[in-house]
């Protein structure tokens, strides 16, 4: 069991309160998982040709100094600048500019001992830690980002151990700003990861979440529209779920044939929200208003 | 319902536990109650063991009026998961929608959405009654062993899958039948009696009813009576 939940804001409004809805919503959630807590959220004030890349660092021995110099030199190898340099406790957030190959920098960076990297994109920032999601704001603060959009994840461990890489959202390695939230199990995720490890993909994590992220990446390199890429997942992933996707400037929903995991969402003029449980609707929406629950083999996106 | 003896609970003062305690001690004395801003919070209302009014003013969240044993709800409101489940006696009415599962398990009783129903609607229901006044969701009426279901608009794929015994009325389109369930022979009497039924809850459909049984070919029992060898009719 894990909860998932979603808020768009139409019409490109950049700034709306999409961390503190987040939070909120994911606290209601706490009792279906709270090994992590994990949102991304898509805010507006950066410039078109940056790239923001969230790094974190799995041990306790480093040098703060010499990680610093060695990430330096890295990305100035690549021929990027740095603009922003920014460490808080064991997490760097870095600003770049000028980037060639997303996938070889990324590569690049991983070559780096006990560094993570949470997510790169030009809009959007995965932050995701242990505990329950009033721990995460404590410590990261989400409530004070806005944003156009966001998900968000509570998770109650099933398919792998519990730590702060295999929590929710997972990046779409090596594809900027996609992310996925998964409630559910996939049950053809081996023969699948080991086809798209074969096509070349490098796999970050052992959880069975982190596929769908790679599986719909790949999908919209290849073309398709976001709704095309849910459809398709509709047909080749088999087990139990319902997932909320997030790109640059939409998000979307799938959810699969047996219609195991909930979801329910609500829909104004101005603002989309979907959630796990209505509850969590419920704190965003103070005014009754219709509820939708989708279906079997439904699939749903928007754009900001 | 009678003002004077109609109180209030309100639970944004009160957590889930005291909440239920406070009106199963109401319902005990045949106190109506009404219940204020429920925000979806789950387990609301269950076990109340006694014939009483009680109506929720908004949505509530899964098991709501679980394991209930005679009172009325009303339930101004959606519904989540399991509503209903294991309804001894009473009845339920939600104005708005429900999630999946309602009414699971339920043995007697009445239950009535007056919106679209999820998924498993009435899955191993076990006696009673089940109304949805809109559409209803994949594998309703699964593993169904007694009762009814009137479903007045469509309803999804795999409809009275490994029914034993009960009947499924459909007065929209079916998506596709279950294993081991067939359309049977819908009498004028059957009619009428949907048409009360649906009447007493303000219902009005006129629709080309169709009627789902069990075809029983996957009844392996050896020790059946005689009359549960029929089928059933009403």
């Amino acid at each position: 069991m894990c909860g998932i939940a979603a808020i768009l804001y139409k019409n490109n409004v950049l700034n709306a309160p999409v961390g503190p809805h987040l939070v909120s919503m994911l606290q209601s959630l706490r009792h279906r998982g709270s090994d992590s807590t994990g949102v991304t959220i898509y805010s507006s004030n950066n410039k078109s040709n940056e790239l923001i890349i969230i790094l974190r660092i799995t041990s306790f021995k480093y040098d703060k100094a010499v990680l610093k110099t060695n990430l330096t030199q890295l990305i100035q190898s690549q021929g990027s600048q740095i603009q922003e340099f920014n460490f808080t406790e064991n997490y760097i957030k870095l600003i770049i500019t000028n980037i060639k190959n997303i996938k070889t920098l990324a590569e690049q960076i991983k070559s780096i001992d006990n560094l993570e990297i949470d997510s790169i994109g030009s809009n959007s920032q995965v932050i995701k830690d242990t505990g329950d999601a009033k721990d995460l704001d404590n410590k990261h603060h989400i409530s004070q980002i806005s944003g156009s959009h966001g998900i968000g994840h509570v998770r109650l461990a099933t398919e792998s151990i519990v730590d702060v890489t295999h929590s929710h959202p997972f990046w779409a390695y090596p594809f900027p700003d996609i992310t996925v939230v998964h409630n559910g199990q996939l049950t053809n995720y081996r023969s699948l990861k080991r086809f798209y490890e074969s096509k070349g993909h490098k796999f970050q994590t052992h959880n069975d979440s982190e596929l769908i992220a790679v599986y719909l990446a790949d999908k919209l390199a290849n073309n398709l529209s976001l709704k095309e890429a849910l459809n398709q997942s509709l047909v080749d992933l088999d087990g139990s779920y319902t997932y909320l996707v997030s790109t640059k400037d939409g998000l979307g929903f799938a959810k699969e044939k047996w219609s195991f995991k909930p979801l329910v969402l609500m829909e104004r003029k101005d603002v989309i929200a979907l959630a796990s449980e209505e509850t969590a609707l419920r704190q965003v929406f103070t005014e009754e208003i219709d509820r939708l629950e989708p279906q079997e083999n439904e699939v749903m996106t928007w754009k900001i | 319902m009678i003002n004077g003896l109609m109180k209030q609970l309100d639970l944004t003062q009160l957590d889930l536990r005291n909440f239920n305690s406070k009106l199963k001690n109401f319902a005990k004395d045949g106190i109506s109650v009404s219940v204020l801003h429920p925000q979806a919070k789950h387990n609301l209302a269950v076990g109340i063991l006694n014939q009483c009014q009680i109506s929720i003013e908004g949505s509530v969240g899964y098991y709501c009026c679980s394991f209930s044993d005679g009172p009325n709800f009303i339930i101004n409101g959606n519904s989540g998961w399991g509503l209903g489940s294991n309804l001894m006696n009473g009845s339920i009415v939600v104005k708005k929608n429900a999630g999946a599962s309602v009414a699971c398990s339920m043995r007697n009783g009445q239950v009535c959405v007056y919106g679209n129903a999820g998924a498993r609607a009435g899955i191993a229901m076990k006696g009673g009654q089940l109304i949805i006044g809109g559409n209803s969701g994949y594998l309703t009426g699964y593993m169904m062993q007694k009762g009814k279901i009137i479903i007045c608009g469509d309803v999804g794929d795999a409809v009275a899958d490994s029914m034993y015994e009960g009947i499924i009325y459909v007065g929209g389109k079916i998506s596709s039948l279950g294993n081991d369930a067939e359309i049977g022979k819908i009498t004028t009497k059957e009619i009428d009696y949907i048409k009360k039924t649906l009447q007493n809850y303000n219902i009005n459909k006129n629709a080309d009813w169709k009627k789902i049984i069990s075809s029983k070919k996957l009844y392996n029992y050896d020790a059946l009576e005689p009359l549960e060898k029929t089928k059933l009719t009403i």
